[in-house]
């Protein structure tokens, strides 16, 4: 599965999987999203937080590790940032596709916003942060 | 709308995709990072293109420094990988002890970025894994709002509706590049892997959203 070809199965496989577990999950429901965050009701955050557990113990029994990421000046401004706009937009990169998927129209101005948004980056931090790009998914 | 899944369905679920994605392509996935490199489709096209030249490049060398090593009787120069050498069919010792272990192997696997097509493919594969699921939960209907909550708890202005979605899309798009990573790439894959950058990211951005969902919740 490293070939071209088996990254591509894979991902599709993920993706399916990830959308279709994140909207049975609620993440696209904002009056949900709102609960979590504001510990009304742990359900999705014990979802979320149960599966890093379940990925750590499984990791740690297969040996994964991988390369850290380095903790550069753009990672915390970053997530307050992000978290910021995960609470009043109630989208994380893949939330917004999976909340337009479910029929919320206008979740695609969120969309254009987070289109927006990575691409002012890549510009800001080429002109001005040049933080190494650091990044986690890669 | 109680027809969610229970907290440890939920939690199953996106461990196994986690897990199942990195053992099967010894890579870790984020959809933030799909998003920019889908995004900058030109630039990353233009940059696949000259790692496929160098590859072709480096078996060049490669390739000849083994004939002449073979052509000469030597082993290649010391700092040659072992995988070169063994090609001769004379590995020293030390490859050997290299025991491929999924992490070792991750790691030089994941130095290179998925290619660009299936990175656009995981995107249009979550529209489809959501799309399935809203549908088979009967939950699919086409609306133009975001639902009861988002009326109450944000606006119930479209036009403000429009301007807080968007404003809140840009951080979220500029805030997951400038960190790193998102839910995703940081929460779950880096997370799991205990990767420290991604342990604070997830920290500070789960702080953020609380903070300002109470905001949100009780003042506003």
């Amino acid at each position: 599965m490293r070939t071209r070809g088996g990254v591509l199965i894979a991902n599709i496989i993920a993706g399916l999987a990830l959308g279709y577990t994140v909207a049975n999950i609620g993440f696209g429901d904002y009056a949900e999203l709102n609960r979590m965050f504001t510990f009304q009701d742990l359900r999705m955050f014990l979802a979320f937080g149960g599966a890093v557990v379940i990925i750590v113990v499984v990791f740690a029994m297969l040996r994964v590790r991988g390369t850290p990421g380095r903790i550069h000046a753009g990672v915390i401004p970053g997530a307050v940032l992000f978290g910021t706009g995960w609470a009043i937009s109630g989208g994380c990169p893949a939330i917004p596709i999976v909340q337009v998927a479910s029929g919320y129209l206008p979740a695609l101005v969120t969309i254009a916003g987070v289109v927006v948004g990575i691409r002012a980056c890549r510009w800001a931090n080429a002109k001005y942060f040049h933080l190494d790009g650091g990044s986690c998914g890669r | 709308m109680s027809n969610y899944w229970p907290w440890w369905a939920g939690a199953i679920g996106l461990a196994v995709v986690a897990i199942n994605y990195t053992i099967t392509t010894d890579r870790s996935f984020g959809v933030s990072s799909a998003w920019d490199r889908v995004l900058h489709w030109r630039a990353e096209r233009r940059v696949e293109r000259l790692e496929a030249e160098f590859t072709d490049d480096r078996a060049l060398a490669e390739a000849l420094a083994a004939a002449t090593a073979e052509h000469f009787g030597t082993r290649p120069a010391a700092p040659t990988p072992p995988y070169a050498a063994s090609t001769l069919g004379n590995a020293p010792t030390h490859a050997r002890d290299v025991s491929p272990t999924p992490g070792e192997r991750a790691s030089v696997a994941s130095r290179r970025p998925a290619p660009l097509v299936s990175q656009a493919a995981l995107l249009l594969s979550v529209f489809l894994g959501g799309w399935l699921a809203a549908v088979t939960a009967g939950r699919f209907e086409l609306r133009f709002d975001m639902g009861d909550g988002f009326r109450e708890l944000v606006t119930d202005n479209p036009a403000q509706m429009i301007g807080v979605l968007f404003v809140g899309g840009v951080l979220v798009g500029f805030g997951t590049r400038l960190a790193g990573g998102c839910s995703s790439g940081h929460g779950l894959n880096g997370c799991g892997r205990l990767h420290p950058v991604s342990i604070l990211a997830t920290a500070v951005f789960f702080g953020a959203a609380v903070l300002v969902s109470f905001l949100l919740w009780k003042v506003i």
